[in-house]
């Protein structure tokens, strides 16, 4: 479904990412893997358009969507879930989820806000609060559903699990891989190696912005000494 | 205005109380111009981190067009909408040609381009229309109206009316509308906004129509109530709305719109009482110390 090929990208003169290969097949949960700063927020980010492409190219859905907008990606399916929610802190919990359904007809509004209240049913009293005096699981919650609101394909999650208890942890999770079974493809960015490894089927691990190790989340799990040398011990 | 204290001085008590009102209805006079004009100038700021000091004008060629509009086709029902959409669109040239090509640049830069453009703008009215100033042929709005024993001329209560209506309407369109939604968005967080879809330059020509369109009605009842367009009309109203827009909070929607009523109230007040040391043009400074000096902040939480 996404195909990164030699891919490198980064920031004015500075480069974060190097010459990475990456498939994701449709249906799949890859988790991105690797030290701060290996350079997995870049690359998710560049997938959703905002970094710039600096060799390499991305194909979706058989197509080169190197050079299109943040815009064009979202209506063609990929929603991303950023490092540090960044939801709209002003804007309410519903009028957050009313931007992320932005470039989906109106009408189906209402249908993605009820698909998101099964999925976080604790949201629905908090429709009126403002995003920004949510607690932070209930705005991890918000941001899924507000990437949910635009009826991704391609699901683009960074750091789900980041300073949330562990009860919330599993609540994202959960979710995370119920949209996956429901036939959702998932890039997974995280810190807690071990929560990935669960969740995800392949497993690519960054380092310095190469790509040091690939394979399948079972051979990940299996390989301590890989865990140990690029990952720490968790 | 002088000849007024006097006169309260002589007069019984109720008269008094009259005096208050009437010195409330005028400030809420000149509060909602002040608004109206206001609004503009925060919503660039909000939006763009700029202090777009040319807005002021903008007011300036609402005037004008309004002014000859009305002129030339004796409706200013007609003259006012038309002139309001040509400033409009006229904002949105600036924003492309003068501010887009620089927004990577610290913020000063805009703010030079932007008192570098105002002053073009001054010298262009002068060039195009003469320094002197013009007068509606047969000035509109002139008739009086009674208001709860007040004197008002028809103007003045169209000031408000207007002021009221389109500001209404802004406030709907920013809370209820998905566009609004849309809008607020790119003011809180452009790059997300942008990664649900969200093309931030449209919403920033949005703004800017907006915005100009409204400082351009501004300029079309300040012209009524004068009966005078001049090139410098814009320069009291420009710094007004900068101490406006800081009082409100920079950016504050809602803080700007409290402010400028509340400036007016106070200037209406002050003439009468503070008048003879406190020139009226220079309250709105000695508010925005007085006020600053206790929330540094400004009266509402800015950006
Ligand atoms: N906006 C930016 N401008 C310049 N350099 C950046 C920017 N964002 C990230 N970088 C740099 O790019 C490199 C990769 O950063 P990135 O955020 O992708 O790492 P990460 O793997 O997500 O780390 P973390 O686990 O800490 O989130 C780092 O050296 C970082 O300093
Ligand atoms: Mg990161």
């Amino acid at each position: 479904m996404l195909h990164l090929e030699g891919l490198g990208c980064g920031y004015r003169d500075m480069q974060a990412v190097h010459d990475l290969d990456l498939n994701v097949e449709a249906g799949s949960i890859t988790a991105l893997l690797g030290a701060n700063g290996a350079g997995k927020s870049s690359t998710l980010m560049c997938i959703a358009g905002h970094v710039e492409i600096k060799t390499g190219r991305i194909i979706y859905q058989k197509s080169d969507i190197s050079d299109s907008t943040p815009m064009s990606r979202v209506r063609s399916g990929i929603a991303v879930v950023p490092e540090g929610r960044r939801l709209f802190p002003r804007l309410s919990v519903k009028e957050n989820l009313v931007v992320g359904g932005y470039v989906r007809p109106k009408q189906r509004s209402d249908g993605g806000m009820a698909k998101v209240m099964d999925l976080f049913p604790r949201l629905k009293d908090r429709l009126g609060q403002t995003a920004g005096a949510l607690s932070g699981g209930e705005q991890q919650m918000l941001a899924i559903g507000r990437a949910l609101m635009s009826e991704p394909e391609l699901l683009l999650v960074d750091e789900l699990s980041l300073g949330l208890m562990p009860k919330m942890v599993d609540i994202c999770y959960d979710a995370i891989t119920a949209l996956n079974r429901a036939g959702m493809t998932i890039i997974l960015v995280e810190q807690n190696t071990h929560r990935a490894l669960e969740a995800a089927s392949q497993v690519c691990v960054l380092e310095s912005g190469h790509a040091v190790w690939k394979g399948s989340a079972g051979e990940a799990a299996g390989n301590q000494e890989m865990i140990n040398a690029f990952l720490g011990i968790r | 205005m002088t000849h007024r204290w006097r006169a309260v001085q002589t007069y019984p008590e109720t008269i008094y109380s009259m005096l208050w009102f009437e010195l409330l209805i005028q400030g809420i006079i000149h509060g909602s111009m002040y608004a109206i004009i206001a609004v503009g100038l925060s919503l660039v700021y909000g939006l763009l981190r700029i202090l777009h000091v040319a807005h002021a004008g903008l007011f300036t060629l609402g005037g004008y067009l309004g002014l000859l509009l009305t002129n030339a086709t004796g409706s200013l029902i007609l003259a006012t909408p038309v002139a309001a959409a040509v400033v409009g669109v006229i904002g949105m040239i600036i924003y492309r040609v003068c501010y887009h090509p620089i927004l990577d640049q610290p913020p000063y830069v805009a703010l030079i381009a932007s008192i570098g453009l105002f002053i073009a703008m001054e010298e262009i009215y002068r060039l195009i229309f003469g320094p002197y100033g013009l007068s509606y042929a047969r000035p509109p709005l002139q008739f009086q109206v009674q208001f709860f024993g007040i004197q008002l001329r028809a103007a003045e209560v169209g000031m408000v009316v207007v002021s009221t209506v389109l500001l209404t309407a802004l406030s709907y369109l920013s809370q209820k509308t998905r566009l609004g939604i849309a809008w607020r968005a790119t003011v809180d967080d452009p790059q997300m906004a942008a990664s649900f879809g969200i093309d931030a330059v449209r919403v920033r020509y949005l703004n800017f129509f907006i915005g100009s369109a409204l400082a351009a009605v501004g300029g079309i009842y300040v012209s009524l109530l004068s009966n005078l367009v001049e090139p410098t009309m814009g320069g009291v109203p420009s710094y007004k709305a900068l101490a406006i827009i800081v009082l409100g909070g920079l950016g504050n929607l809602k803080g700007t719109l409290i402010a400028a009523l509340l400036l007016g109230i106070v200037e209406a007040f002050g003439t009468i009482y503070i008048g003879q040391w406190l020139d009226r043009d220079a309250i709105a400074f000695a508010l925005l110390i007085v006020i600053l000096m206790i929330r540094p902040q400004g009266l509402f939480a800015g950006r």
